[in-house]
């Protein structure tokens, strides 16, 4: 069985490497495929909690996780879809409306 | 029936007649006097009889009840205190009310819906005045005192359209407010001193008290008295007091606000006589007083404004023989300071006798001629023989010759200060400056008799004899209180022969109990009674060589060279109220502009300084908030690694 160290390693790396991606690019689609990967790092996790505590309410958890996160995907490209249609753009660097 | 049981309602009769008037008397007319004069009358005689009973059987009578309690250890009471000197105050205050307010009702006759406002407010004052001498503790008094006051304030300024006159008001209230205060100051020491304000426990305590702290109390109390009694150097309110009605000048100046601050001092005597160096400076406050009010009156132009003058010289005897009292006392002379003590308080009630029936008298004049202006009159002997005569005793009582009233107690002021200058050499010099005020008393007295009554009708008189509505004399309501008072200012002395004497009866600590016989020969065996006797009847004579014969020119004398700067000097009241303003406007005026530039620009500083600096650090840190989503969210991932790095740190996740 593969060690649980392990895949923690893996997911810490997942995580980073999602959240670099929402921090640094500059692509609306882009961070939001960067959020997903945070968003399964996370669900790796639970799985290899479960796995390793021998329980199965973690796994139940991960099928939740991964249904929210469709349902959440769907909602962000409304929104961006929106957002390219009024605006022409879906660079997050000329969208400040939340502005001072 | 004991009648002290009673005595409380002495000051509610005339409040009840002030609130009748104040309320109902609208329309009433000439009705509200009859109301004022009986409300008023009814206390007098209640007040005569109550002080029959006192000075009768020698009793002293107190209630008391709790009016506020402020903590176990601090209480205000409210009650009566009823002793000798209650006793002799409520007959010179009712008795002397009572005849001005039966003068008034002739006065004020002309003053149409005045009227109203006028009785109402002597009732009120009247009734003032006696609680204030009926109550049984500092506090008490207090609140009674600034109540004379503000009954001043409304009279003095009872013509309130006159510009002189709403100025003289506003400077009466301000100028005694000056007094209050440090009357307020005095009682804060004694409250937290002692913790009572009742007089009799206040007097018990002064033995275990702390005698510096009671020192600062009597000198702050006595400061009250200054104010109130119009003593040097808050005096100068007491001559602009002139502008109100000459009734309300004769209460004012016989029977009550003065007499208020003689009051304090005569209730604070054991207090003051605790220390010397407070009693010395009673004593010279009042010599000092009653030497340069004498010099002011000499050249004073109005009538009205010699009596004023007048009396606040005659206040300042009073001050004095209280002050040598608590000095004789303080340095051991028991029995001498008693007879001082009972000297200032008799030099008050005979002066407000003749100083009352000198006031309404030249209102008698004022109301004949319609000047004030001594100039302007003369003559007016021929017009007005009761006025003359009663006026005419009045002034050499007031002048100091025997048997009349003020004989005895000046004199016996001015032989109790000489024996004080055994203890205190101060008091001889305070004796010298007595003896010559006696000598301008006399003077200035028959200056204003002569000038009024005698010699050649002036502008005045022949103007009022030949186009005035009357060609008579003044109506009987005024003529009655006239004669009576002058008969007293006759006869009052004579309590010095009545009983027990007068300073077997007003006395503190023992009675010192005189027959005729023996008080006769000390009067009149000691040579100091011959000195101010010579004083006064030189001072009448030079008035009659200058201002009746002629022989002497007033005009010339002060025409030339230091005279007339003297003149012009005295005429300017020693420039005190233009020190007045000067203080007023320098002082406290420029002081205000101080705080006002405190404020703008210190207070209001530090509020708009804070409101300026968020407001400026609010414009760097809006600076944030971007409107990048992903710079928050930066924030965020820095700021939570910070957090998780802290705690690996200091150990939590460890």
């Amino acid at each position: 069985m593969i060690p649980l160290e392990f895949v923690l390693i893996i997911t810490s790396v997942l995580f980073v490497i999602g959240a670099a991606g929402v921090l640094l690019k500059k692509n609306a689609i882009q961070i939001l495929m960067c959020i997903e990967i945070m968003l399964n790092a996370a669900i790796i996790n639970l799985v290899a909690f479960s796995t390793y505590f021998g329980d199965g309410t973690g796994q139940g958890f991960a099928l939740f996780a991964i249904g929210i996160a469709a349902a959440e995907v769907t909602i962000a490209l409304a929104i961006l879809l929106n957002l390219n249609k009024l605006r022409k753009t879906v660079d997050v660097d000329d969208i400040n409306l939340l502005r001072w | 029936m004991d009648i002290l049981e009673y005595a409380w309602l002495i000051p509610v009769l005339p409040l009840l007649a002030f609130v009748f008037i104040a309320f109902l008397g609208k329309k009433l007319g000439d009705l509200n006097g009859y109301i004022a004069v009986g409300g008023v009358g009814a206390g007098m005689v209640l007040a005569l009889w109550t002080a029959y009973e006192l000075l009768t059987t020698g009793r002293i009578y107190s209630t008391s009840q709790t009016w506020v309690v402020l903590s176990n250890e601090y209480t205000l009471e409210m009650g009566v205190y009823l002793d000798n000197v209650a006793a002799m105050m409520l007959i010179v205050v009712s008795f002397i009310a009572f005849l001005v307010v039966v003068y008034s009702t002739a006065y004020i006759h002309d003053q149409g819906p005045r009227r109203h406002r006028y009785f109402t407010e002597i009732c009120l004052f009247v009734g003032v005045m006696l609680g204030l001498v009926l109550a049984n503790n500092f506090f008490q008094m207090f609140v009674f005192w600034e109540l004379v006051g503000v009954c001043s304030y409304l009279l003095i300024g009872f013509w309130y359209e006159r510009p002189a006159a709403a100025r003289a008001a506003k400077k009466a209230f301000l100028v005694t407010r000056v007094g209050d205060v440090m009357f307020m100051i005095g009682l804060f020491i004694l409250f937290t001193e002692l913790r009572t304000f009742n007089y009799v426990d206040v007097w018990a305590a002064l033995d275990t008290a702390d005698p510096t702290m009671m020192a600062f109390a009597a000198f702050f109390l006595f400061g009250g008295a200054i104010g109130k009694s119009a003593q040097f150097p808050l005096h100068d309110w007491l001559p602009d007091a002139m502008e109100g009605p000459t009734t309300v000048s004769a209460l004012i100046h016989a029977a009550t606000m003065v007499n208020a601050g003689v009051y304090l001092v005569a209730r604070s005597f054991p207090i003051i006589a605790t220390s010397a160096e407070v009693a010395l400076f009673v004593g010279a406050i009042g010599g000092i007083t009653a030497f340069i009010a004498a010099t002011m009156a000499l050249c004073a132009p109005k009538i009205k404004g010699v009596l004023a003058y007048s009396t606040v010289s005659q206040l300042g005897y009073m001050i004095l023989g209280l002050g040598a009292g608590a000095f004789l006392w303080h340095h051991g002379h028991h029995a001498a300071g008693s007879i001082a003590f009972g000297a200032g308080l008799f030099h008050l009630m005979n002066h407000a006798f003749f100083k009352g029936q000198l006031f309404l008298g030249a209102g008698a004049v004022i109301h004949y001629v319609h000047t004030e202006d001594l100039a302007k009159m003369g003559g007016l002997g021929k017009y007005m023989k009761v006025t003359m005569i009663t006026m005419l005793i009045s002034c050499i009582s007031i002048a100091g010759i025997p048997p009349l009233s003020g004989f005895w107690s000046k004199d016996e002021v001015l032989a109790m200060t000489f024996e004080a200058g055994d203890a205190g050499l101060t008091f001889m010099v305070l004796w010298v400056l007595g003896v010559l005020t006696a000598f301008m008393t006399a003077f200035y007295m028959f200056r204003m008799w002569f000038m009024v009554f005698g010699g050649k009708p002036n502008e005045g008189t022949v103007h009022a004899t030949e186009h005035g509505h009357h060609k008579h004399e003044a109506p009987i309501a005024m003529l009655i209180p006239l004669v009576i008072l002058a008969s007293l200012a006759f006869a009052s002395g004579f309590s010095l022969f009545i009983g027990d004497g007068f300073f077997g009866a007003i006395y503190y600590g023992d009675a010192h109990v005189l027959t005729i016989g023996e008080k006769l020969e000390e009067v009149f065996t000691s040579p100091l009674t011959y000195i101010s006797i010579v004083a006064a009847v030189a001072g009448i004579l030079l008035a009659y060589f200058s201002f009746y014969k002629s022989k002497i020119s007033a005009e010339k004398v002060v025409s030339k060279g230091f005279p007339k700067a003297m003149h012009q000097l005295l005429l300017d009241r020693y420039k005190f109220p233009q020190a007045y303003d000067k203080i007023g406007y320098v002082g406290v005026y420029g002081f205000s502009l101080l705080l006002d530039k405190f404020d703008r620009y210190v207070i209001d500083g530090i509020v708009n300084g804070i409101a300026a600096f968020l407001m400026a650090m609010g414009g760097v840190t809006r600076k944030l908030q971007n409107g990048f989503v992903q710079s928050y969210a930066t924030l965020l991932v820095i700021g939570v690694s910070v957090i998780v790095i802290l705690l690996y740190v200091v150990g939590v996740l460890r």
